[in-house]
């Protein structure tokens, strides 16, 4: 799936990877690093939390060798993957960065949407 | 391009994570009543170790309300992982002021989320949460007469902790 077919809409972009909607799946795509994942909304929540969850202070203070990685998986994708530091923190800014754009997209929609509101 | 958080779910972040937190604590709070049960029952009042199992059963039926009301209306419930809680007591009057003080902080907690489903002006889940804002009034009525209860009766008379102990296990049942 590309993100500039129709029917689909680009969300974040960096220098490492981008997201996008696909209103015809109703997905959300992520391409980081080469890698290209499929979620639903909630998964990618889910993913995303995973994600925020990990302790990077720790990681960068902790000089054992296990702690320069953190595996993330997403089961429901199949998907795992050791991702050092400066990934964590790349991955990070476009989950988050994405979330962004779509709780924005969703104010519009409230505020600007078919809805009508009667005001006095 | 489709709203498609919306199309998921109803619930706003800020509430999702409150209410999660709010399963937490109700969690929690099962676990101190039960630990408070097990120091009753070990110490001989098992009428009001009695009451205690009852109150735990109930702290975590109203996390598990909350925790489905979440995945209901599309959320994502996750579910609490709880830590160490008091095990040991001074004294039976000690429980009880750990039993009042646990439910002041969960109503000062209850009364937080109502504030925000207003403010993000979810107005569902504030209605589902005044079950919970009149049930903490109870609770916290209940556990106000228990304290009653030790300034009525006095502990150290010779049948003193015994009548304390069936009168305890009397609140907020038919009197």
């Amino acid at each position: 799936m590309l993100y500039d077919s129709p029917d689909t809409t680009l969300l974040y972009e960096t220098k490492k990877g981008r997201t996008w909607q696909c209103d015809l799946t109703d997905k959300l795509f992520l391409e980081f690093d080469g890698m290209v994942l499929a979620f639903r909304v909630q998964d990618f929540f889910a993913f995303r939390r995973r994600v925020n969850k990990v302790d990077i202070l720790e990681m960068i203070f902790d000089l054992s060798d296990d702690r320069d990685f953190e595996v993330i998986e997403a089961p429901l994708h199949n998907f795992v993957h050791r991702f050092a530091l400066c990934e964590l923190i790349q991955l990070r800014d476009l989950l988050n960065g994405t979330k962004f754009s779509l709780d924005l997209h969703s104010m519009l929609h409230e505020v600007l949407g078919s809805s009508y509101v009667v005001l006095d | 391009m489709k709203d498609l958080v919306r199309m998921r779910t109803s619930l706003k972040e800020e509430i999702e994570i409150a209410l999660n937190a709010q399963v937490k604590m109700e969690s929690e709070a099962s676990q101190k009543y039960l630990a408070m049960a097990s120091w009753l029952d070990q110490n001989g009042f098992e009428h009001t170790a009695a009451y205690m199992y009852k109150q735990s059963d109930e702290e975590r039926e109203h996390g598990l309300k909350i925790f489905k009301y979440i995945n209901e209306v599309g959320g994502a419930a996750i579910t609490p992982t709880v830590g160490e809680v008091q095990q040991e007591f001074g004294s039976m009057r000690e429980v009880f002021e750990a039993a009042l003080q646990s439910e002041i902080a969960v109503t000062n907690a209850i009364n937080k989320i109502v504030t925000k489903c207003r403010q993000a002006e979810d107005y569902a889940t504030e209605d589902f949460m005044m079950w919970y804002v009149t049930e903490q009034r109870e609770e916290e009525k209940n556990a106000r007469r228990a304290l009653e209860l030790f300034d009525l009766i006095d502990a150290n008379s010779p049948t003193g902790k015994f009548e304390l102990d069936k009168q305890i296990a009397k609140i907020g049942s038919a009197e």
